[in-house]
């Protein structure tokens, strides 16, 4: 009578489809079409290749520190692929193949890592917000759009990410809390990559998983295999489905490994072991999924090859747009940066903005006298 | 028009950069993105790939210089199809660091020279011209109290410093172990002198063995054992490890032995925790071997010997010295042992007195192996001879300890075949 066991309606599942070695489970297989399945692979490779080429303009000094996206090509194409253009994306900072899918160009993201405020401009007719650098408090803004849609009476969906270092953060808590009790039709993605930089989930963390946090919210939670797009998917899908008839939100857990260090100033063979990445590395997501395209008869060596060149070109076209663009005279002035977070620009704002324009305006003046004929140049 | 190449900010806020690689000379062609460099900031080791395609016209740097970020690592001349005006201006370009509002908190690049007062990170504030004033003083601005706002350090303070004797109460100290430098004549007097950066191996040497000697109280014990059996048995087995494509060396012997005795003499696999008043045993051996090197002293470690076959530490050993003496060994690699041995046999040597790998407990040092007369059997004899010595943490064990861990690795080398007993 005094004791007894609460019964809660929340049970844990894990989640695999295409395993390491290419191996479907045929009974869970999503039924996508092989034009989607391509399209899932092509953002995938482009984010990959667009990563990798951001990192060698970082090494040349054409570029600022940024966080790599390789490896967490899944989570992010996986779940972004579960929701429709009316549906919102709230992002984290590694979700590049995702947004890529959504609609924002590789110039963006060149511009926001070259510190310019232009690459955060989300394109017109994308329902995204832009990259969220500080850590979990995106999710907030995820849950009050959420719960600004059911005020509204509107269906849609929020899709928001965030790490596994991000879910010791009290904005996390909060916003799964908001969001439950609330009902707010947000999909909250965890990608666990098992390391907050440095900091292993084992001293993140004492629990098992991400996901069985769930519980303390009564929302149903799910681990899947991070690496696994189609699990990713299929368990996004069925959050959506649920949070878009009324059904609340859920945490899904992607498990999986970043391939690079953390960010361009990080070296990750201080404390991870390279047996471990290794075993990581035999486990990355386009791998897989390439050879599943192949089973299927969907990508061959040849298709694969003149897809690399096609986005390789992209990507360079990309590159020497920015750089152009980084030149030019419009984006020398960074005073437009107190433009773009309040409709009508609060006084102390103002006085900040003021300030900063009055030295932007001398420090021109002096490099002009210095450099007189160089005043048209880039700054330095 | 020749394009220049300047170090980037590789990190967020670094300074500056060593040298470890240059990979192309004058004349050379190289193809965008192509690797030129190899740097190591404070922060990781990274490859600089090239951001032209062209001819190399001038290579500015050295292996081992210190550069400040921004400046000019190489010039290039350009592939005629890419010198077009319109491309991206890199060549006025010195990355982001040095660009907008960041260059006011950086101190301009061009006034530190390439190889200027090694300030490894920390930051000191100074004005320029105290700066300049300390290295014409030879004053280590990290050594200097700062007696300005904020801890700045004065002009003033370089000059009390250079003249004045270094009191512990104006000198920090500490970077180079434990106690305040004490200050130096001016050598110059008496003749030419030249002075040389401590930097990254010699200095983490520096720190490491400062440490270890005013932290632990050394004692050393000697012994030597008779290696004529091993020898045979080494020398029938070398070639089948060199078919695998390692060396089967007296030291990979050694490696196993040590382990063998550390399993049963833990108090030599430990180290001491001073904060704590405790002693630290360690279950897992994992034995550094010292490897000199271009850049200086180096010790790999090879992992679990304990679970490992002699050809097996062989082989592994052959790997990792080779990867240590062309500096690609994985930092990895460079932690977590338990114990060092330290081998100068292959130079010569009679003893030494070897010094403990800070936090360890205890090192082995090997001389060289020589053949010396024995008495065997009431009988002079020659024998194969090594004279090993272990010097050890006495606040951990004891002489009588040390003899008998000693002991144990004497029998296991004298008796070959214990080593089938091995895993």
């Amino acid at each position: 009578m005094p004791r007894k066991f609460i019964e809660l309606s929340e049970k844990i599942e894990y989640l695999s489809i295409l395993d390491e070695n290419a191996k479907v489970d045929e009974a869970l297989e999503p039924k996508l079409s092989g034009e989607q399945l391509k399209t899932i692979y092509r953002y995938m490779l482009l984010a990959r290749r667009t990563d990798e080429r951001l990192l060698l303009m970082q090494r040349q000094g054409r570029l600022g520190t940024f966080p790599q996206s390789s490896g967490h090509e899944a989570v992010s194409m996986g779940a972004a692929f579960a929701i429709t253009a009316d549906d919102w994306q709230v992002p984290a900072y590694r979700e590049l193949p995702g947004m890529l899918y959504r609609g924002w160009s590789i110039d963006h993201f060149m511009l926001y890592w070259n510190g310019f405020e232009e690459g955060a401009r989300v394109p017109d007719n994308v329902k995204d917000l832009p990259i969220c650098v500080p850590i979990a408090t995106q999710l907030l803004h995820a849950v009050g759009i959420g719960m600004g849609m059911n005020i509204r009476g509107e269906k849609n969906v929020v899709l928001t990410f965030f790490g596994d270092g991000a879910s010791s953060e009290g904005d996390c808590h909060e916003a799964l809390n908001f969001a439950s009790v609330f009902s707010a039709p947000v999909v909250f993605v965890c990608l666990n990559n098992q390391y907050a930089i440095s900091v292993p989930l084992s001293r993140q963390m004492h629990s098992e998983t991400i996901a069985q946090r769930a519980v303390g919210y009564a929302m149903p939670g799910i681990r899947v295999d991070g690496n696994d797009v189609l699990a990713v998917y299929v368990a996004t899908k069925e959050a959506v489905e649920r949070a878009r008839s009324g059904g609340g939100p859920t945490l899904v857990e992607g498990l999986t490994y970043r391939l690079t260090p953390h960010t361009t100033a990080d070296d990750p063979k201080r404390y991870r072991s390279d047996e471990e990445y290794q075993l990581w590395l035999s486990r990355e997501p386009l791998k897989r999924f390439r050879r599943y395209l192949e089973k299927k008869g969907l990508l061959n060596d040849k298709d694969h090859e003149r897809l690399e060149a096609e986005l390789d070109s992209e990507i360079k076209q990309a590159m020497e747009r920015t750089e152009a663009q980084i030149k030019a005279e419009d984006l020398k002035n960074p005073t437009s940066m107190f433009d773009h977070l309040y409709k009508d620009i609060p006084p102390t704002l103002q006085n900040q903005r003021d300030e900063f324009a009055r030295y932007w305006e001398s420090r021109h003046k002096a490099s002009d006298k210095q450099n007189p004929q160089k005043s048209g140049a880039r700054t330095d | 028009m020749s394009l220049e190449f300047r170090l980037p900010d590789l990190g967020e806020g670094i300074r500056e950069a060593e040298i470890l690689a240059v990979k192309i000379n004058p004349g050379d062609k190289v193809k965008e993105d192509q690797a030129i460099f190899e740097v190591e900031t404070d922060k990781a080791v990274v490859e600089i790939p090239s951001p032209f395609g062209g001819t190399v016209e001038t290579v500015n740097v050295k292996v081992g210089e210190i550069v400040a970020v921004g400046t000019v690592l190489a010039t290039f001349q350009p592939d005629s199809a890419r010198a077009q005006p319109g491309k991206p201006a890199i060549e006025a370009s010195a990355g982001p660091a040095l660009q907008g509002q960041k260059k006011n908190t950086v101190e301009p690049a061009s006034r530190r020279t390439a190889t200027s007062v090694i300030e490894d990170g920390r930051q000191v504030a100074a004005l320029p011209s105290t700066r300049r004033l300390a290295r014409e003083l030879g004053v280590d601005l990290r050594m200097v109290t700062g007696t300005g706002s904020g801890g700045r350090v004065l002009s003033e303070d370089v000059r009390a410093f250079a003249t004045g004797p270094t009191s512990p109460a104006r000198s920090k100290g500490g970077d180079l172990g434990g106690q305040a430098p004490v200050s130096l004549p001016d050598f110059s007097r008496f003749g030419k002198i030249e002075r040389v950066a401590l930097r990254s191996v010699r200095r983490k040497t520096a720190e490491n063995m400062a440490v270890s000697w005013e932290q632990i109280p050394h004692v050393t014990h000697c012994d030597e054992a008779n290696l004529t059996e091993l020898e045979e048995l080494r020398l029938k087995y070398e070639k089948k490890v060199k078919a695998q494509g390692g060396k089967l060396t007296l030291t990979a012997f050694v490696l196993k032995a040590v382990a063998s005795a550390l399993s049963r003499y833990l108090q030599f696999n430990a180290s001491f925790d001073r904060a704590r008043e405790e002693i630290i045993l360690k279950h897992f051996f994992n034995i550094g071997v010292a490897v000199a090197t271009e850049r200086g002293l180096i010790v790999p470690v090879i992992r679990d010997v304990i679970k490992k076959s002699v050809s097996e530490v062989a082989l592994e050993l052959t790997q990792v010295i080779e990867k240590t003496k062309a500096g690609k060994v994985e930092l990895d690699r460079l932690q977590g042992s338990t114990f060092t041995v330290t081998n100068v046999g292959a130079i010569g040597g009679t003893s030494m007195v070897p010094m403990i790998n800070y936090p360890e407990c205890a090192i082995l040092g090997l001389a060289k192996a020589q053949p010396k007369p024995i008495v065997k059997d009431g009988k002079i004899a020659v024998g194969l001879i090594m004279p090993m010595a272990l010097s050890f943490d006495h606040r951990i064990a004891d002489g009588a300890e040390a003899a008998q861990f000693v002991l144990d690795i004497v029998k296991q080398l004298e008796d070959p075949g214990s080593f089938l007993l091995e895993a």
